[in-house]
């Protein structure tokens, strides 16, 4: 790939004894941009982000253990999204090691490798694929070289399987080779592997976590502990927009365990002895608030609205106006998405030790350097001295992406000089989410003689999903304009239509909106594709037929009609009612990921049964394709929960509900029996696989829905009048 | 904005005019006064009170006309598709009991009594006028083959049926509604209901 | 309070004021078995599910009172991986766990599910398994339950002969 001569650079070797680790390889810096600007260009355009690496030192990517196993310090976290196998697949393959001698560990801010971004956006993989494999292949050789010296062979010798090199019959583990070397040589950047010479890449190797995950070991945050850890219970408000006045506390000194009350002067919280007695005390802590409203979900819909607000012309092409305006045969139709929540099962929390001059924090988060700065500057310490240690996430989807928790337990912490463990109740959770803003769309259109789409015009309204958020640097308002996050999926991926355009209309909301796993793409493809399909029903054809027409001639349009016709072809596609069931279809690109999907569905019981799913995605390199298809899967079924059954709403200021249960998701019973995955790879890279195919599913089901009833569902959770 | 608001004050003012004078012979005042528990009995039947507490959705929840448990104050059906089962005690291996133990949990707010289960299907009150349910509890096919000595004790005795004075917090840790008479009125009125040769007014 | 009962095997004594604490958080903070996790502390979620003698219990509404006595088992204590539960080695063979935070208390309610119904069919298990999986790996799951179904049917087959 590289066309010129790079190095890596070294920052440090370090060697480490009593942690069964005797190496630690620590090479440095990968394409850091400190163009921000670039880097954020690139996500709006393409949802691509380069790794971000940090200057920091020492960066430690690997370590060899005494066993001979590798140690890969990822820079991105596991929240489920199987990105740790992945890297362990593209690590093994360079370093010539087994899988069974791969471990992946989250790299923790002290050992500078962490990722200055987040890890989301579907990105970990794409990011990584040419860096990792650049810096395994470099330490393969490194290891190469000392290994012809400690062995008086030439290095074009020697065989390396396993991790262990060969020359003749002699044979060293790199765990012997590595073992008192403390100055290495730094080759120039080995050319990587062919695709067709990769042992792992490409394969459905299992995941690197899955028996961890089976027998019940205490990887999460939540799992975190530390020898006389106490524990704290925050008072959090319920209340949208609500300001901390201050508290009353006297009720909660007097409680069983109490250790210690704090009060500060944007929370109030206690620390106790136990889990139980933390929040015992914390119910008779009476905190004062002021809101300034009484919202109501009429008020939330009165401002999501089409015409309101700023509006951004996102996508253009030809001239839309001309047609669109006051034309005769307009068609024009409106949908809507409701407010709704991340719902991840572990809780947010953090396990803080604040030391005089340190402060260690274990927890879940998905922007471990934004999480480091924070605290650290809350505590008034420098960066370094935090060290945050990511643990397993229970869940992502965007959640944690804002993490004032990890400074209340470090505030906690500090005041009590032990380490304190404190989390969100699932009530908190519920209303104090970031949410996926709830979503207006207009779309308009006019047909041409010959049936196609002449003219297309998307609207949508949205409250903010990027901006506000602590990755997202204020200089991007400015620049973009419109929320990037919010019109993910709102532009029109048809460009063989000849007139057509984009328009984001920018709502504040009173309270927080941000990612949400495929952030925009399930409300705007659910809108797009829904209005396709009935422009198909409208020029009487066929909707895929209709869409393959209008599909431009590029690679990306090649991407998106191979995906479309493999969904169909897999699926069987037919346009008919057959048995009562019917097929709909619907398909997205995001992120340079193409993916279509066909729906079977029936009404059961006056409900909406969705029986089989057939799904065609173009990735581009799928590194592990089993857990491909397991996010096709799961996004799948998410995507159904989310645009069948959620619904936040705001009664008398508060967000409800907040409960599982009340907030009705999608359980074992709602699960298609059949999903059916079909990958394909019209690209050389691996692209998103996380977010992309939940776009298609609303829009296909409501299409079914079409066809199967004469409804034409237009608001999510879809239901049957 | 502003202008909008004062706007809607005004149908406000508009609609509650409206409402005062259209119910102006059913109200005296705007304002609808609640008649508490106390007063209310002083005029009651025994019939009155033991109904007025079976036909509350503390009772009826669990005797639902399908298999379907209710649960809170507007008696939803049961969150996660929990249903009756076999023998009235949730499904094979997701009982009742997964959740619901012999008392109730203040921590969770999951309420819980002895035998937590639903009534049997036969013993169905939701939907019934309270003749019916009256009619029902007395017909032996229906109440589980009891004599009315038998029913006149279940109804007054039993821990699960006596646990709606005991209703704990919800998942909120907000108290449960209590049935409108108090425990012990009720199991007055019960027993004065059968001693009085348990008569269904016509009404 | 002093509470005796048996978890995974081993006798255990606990010591306790608030007998009404949730045996969850015995489980988690005194036993330090984390494998049993908080989701929602409402019996709502099931991320929390265990065994009490046998039987699938949401142990966030299960007063530690209660376990005098009692037989419990946990994740941890279902199988290990020299020797995996059934339900185990199908959660394995399938790769069912994505984020993972769900899935033990998934695994509880299907082993108890199967003690009851050894060869469950669909309908026993949207009926059984009512837990919330926000990855919503719910396909994988329903291949894995009948997958470790055959796998319990071979090993009780081979047990007899």
């Amino acid at each position: 790939m590289a066309t010129n001569k790079k190095r890596i650079s070294r920052r440090r070797f370090l060697v480490r004894g009593g942690l069964g680790t005797i190496g630690i390889l620590a090479v440095g810096t990968y394409l850091f941009r400190s163009n921000i600007r670039r880097g954020l260009a690139g996500i709006a355009n393409t949802a691509d982000t380069p790794f971000m690496g940090n200057t920091k030192t020492p960066i430690i990517w690997f370590e060899v253990t005494k066993n001979n196993d590798l140690i890969l310090h990822s820079p991105k976290v596991e929240m489920g999204q199987g990105t740790f196998t992945s890297l362990a697949q593209m690590a093994a393959d360079e370093l010539e090691v087994s899988m069974e001698q791969m471990r992946v560990v989250h790299a923790n801010s002290s050992s500078g490798n962490i990722d200055s971004f987040a890890t989301g956006g579907s990105t970990s993989v794409s990011a990584l694929w040419v860096p990792l494999r650049e810096l395994a292949a470099t330490m393969r050789e490194m290891i190469k070289t000392e290994a012809a010296k400690k062995m008086k062979a030439s290095v074009t010798d020697l065989e390396i399987s396993n991790g262990i090199v060969t020359a003749g019959s002699a044979s060293m583990t790199y765990a012997d080779i590595v073992q008192g070397v403390d100055d290495w040589d730094i080759p120039d950047t080995p050319p990587l592997k062919e695709l067709k010479d990769y042992k792992f890449i490409g394969k459905p190797i299992p995941r690197v976590d899955l028996k961890d995950k089976v027998f019940g070991a205490p990887l999460f945050g939540m799992d975190a502990s530390m020898p006389g850890m106490l524990y704290g219970a925050v008072v959090r408000p319920s209340t949208i927009g609500a300001t901390f006045l201050g508290a009353d506390t006297t009720k909660a000194e007097q409680m069983p365990g109490v250790v210690k009350i704090i009060k500060e002067t944007d929370f109030v919280g206690v620390v106790a002895n136990s889990q139980i007695e933390a929040e015992n005390a914390k119910k008779k802590i009476k905190a004062h608030w002021k809101a300034d409203k009484n919202w109501q979900t009429a008020d939330i819909e009165e401002l999501i609205a089409v015409g309101k607000g700023e509006a951004f012309v996102i996508q253009k092409e030809g001239g839309p106006n001309d047609f669109l305006e006051d034309a005769t045969g307009l068609i024009q139709s409106e949908f809507k998405s409701p407010i709704g929540a991340h719902a991840q099962l572990e809780p947010n929390g953090a396990l803080a030790f604040v030391e005089e001059n340190k402060a260690t924090i274990y927890m879940s988060t998905q922007v471990v350097s934004i999480t480091r700065d924070e605290i650290a500057d809350r505590l008034g310490f420098d960066n370094e001295q935090v060290n945050i240690v990511p643990t397993f996430l229970g869940g992502g989807f965007g959640r944690r992406l804002h993490t004032p928790n990890g400074i209340q337990a470090a505030v906690m912490s500090k005041a009590v000089g032990k380490p304190v463990k404190c989390f969100f109740t699932r009530k908190e959770e519920f209303q104090n989410d970031t949410f996926r803003p709830p979503t207006h769309h207009i779309l308009k259109a006019t047909l041409a003689e010959n049936g196609l789409i002449e003219a297309i015009e998307h609207n949508v309204s949205s409250g903010d999903v990027a901006f506000g958020s602590p990755m997202v640097p204020s200089i991007a308002e400015p620049i973009l304009g419109a929320d990037l996050g919010a019109w993910r999926g709102g532009m029109i991926q048809y460009g063989a239509i000849p007139n057509y355009q984009a328009i984001s209309w920018r709502v504040k909301l009173p309270f927080a909106t941000s990612w949400w796993r495929s952030l925009g793409l399930l409300a705007n493809t659910f809108a797009i594709e829904s209005f396709i399909d009935e422009l198909a029903v409208k020029a009487k054809k066929d909707p895929v037929e209709f869409r393959l027409a209008q599909i431009q001639d590029d690679d990306r349009g090649h991407r998106l009609k191979e995906v479309i016709k493999a969904a169909a072809k897999k699926a069987g596609w037919t346009n008919k009612v057959i048995n009562e069931r019917a097929m709909g279809f619907a398909a997205s690109t995001d992120a340079n990921t193409p993916c279509a999907q066909v729906v079977e569905v029936s009404i059961v019981d006056k409900e909406i049964k969705v029986h089989k799913v057939t799904c065609a995605m173009d990735p581009g390199i799928a590194v592990n394709p089993d857990q491909v298809r397991a996010q096709c899967e799961g996004a799948i079924i998410m995507g159904m929960s989310a645009s069948m059954h959620e619904q936040m709403f705001v009664e008398d200021g508060q967000l409800q509900p907040t409960i599982y249960g009340p907030y009705q998701m999608a359980l074992m019973k709602h699960a298609p029996k059949e999903i059916d995955v079909v990958l394909l790879q019209n690209s050389d890279v691996p692209g998103a696989v996380g977010e992309p195919p939940l776009g298609p599913i609303a829009a296909a089901v409501a299409n079914a829905v079409f066809k199967l009833t004469g409804q034409r569902l237009r608001e999510m959770p879809l239901k049957l009048a | 904005m502003k202008k909008r608001k004062n706007r809607y004050a005004f149908y406000l003012v508009l609609a509650v005019g409206f409402f005062v004078v259209a119910n102006y012979g059913r109200y005296n005042t705007l304002e609808y006064i609640p008649i508490s528990v106390t007063e209310a009995t002083n005029t009651d039947t025994s019939f009155d009170k033991m109904m007025r507490v079976l036909t509350h959705e503390r009772c009826v929840n669990c005797h639902p006309n399908d298999n379907i448990p209710k649960q809170g104050d507007n008696s939803h059906p049961h969150y996660f598709g929990m249903a009756r089962g076999k023998t009235n005690m949730g499904f094979d291996a997701t009982k009742c009991n997964t959740c619901h133990q012999s008392e109730n949990d203040a921590y969770s707010g999951v309420p819980g009594a002895p035998e937590w289960s639903l009534a049997p299907a036969a013993m169905y009150w939701e939907g019934l006028t309270r003749i019916e349910i009256a009619e029902s509890i007395l017909d032996p096919k229906r109440n589980g083959g009891r004599t009315s000595e038998e029913t006149m004790h279940h109804l007054t005795e039993h821990e699960l049926v006596l646990w709606a004075w005991d209703p704990g917090v919800d998942a909120n840790g907000v108290l449960r509604e209590k049935p409108p008479v108090s425990k012990e009125d009720y199991i007055k009125a019960v027993k004065q209901w059968f001693a009085e040769g348990h008569r269904i007014p016509s009404e | 309070m002093t509470i005796s009962l048996i978890v995974n095997g081993a006798p255990q004594t606990v010591e306790i004021t608030d007998g009404n604490t949730p045996l969850l958080w015995v489980v988690r903070d005194l036993l330090n078995l984390k494998g049993t996790k908080f989701g929602c502390g409402k019996a709502a979620c099931g991320a929390c599910t265990l065994h009490v003698d046998g039987e699938a219990i949401r142990s966030c509404s299960y007063p530690i009172k209660l376990a005098e006595g009692k037989t419990i088992t946990t994740i941890e204590g279902l199988g290990n991986e020299q020797d995996p539960h059934p339900v185990q080695q199908a959660w394995i063979e399938e790769i069912v766990p994505q984020c993972g935070y769900c899935q033990p208390g998934f695994m509880m309610a299907t082993a108890a599910l199967l003690n009851i119904i050894p060869e469950p069919t669909d309908a026993d298990i949207d009926q059984n398994i009512i837990n919330v999986c926000r990855c919503a790996t719910y396909y994988r799951m329903r291949k894995a339950i009948h997958r470790a179904a055959a796998i319990q049917k071979e090993t009780t087959a081979k047990t007899k002969e």
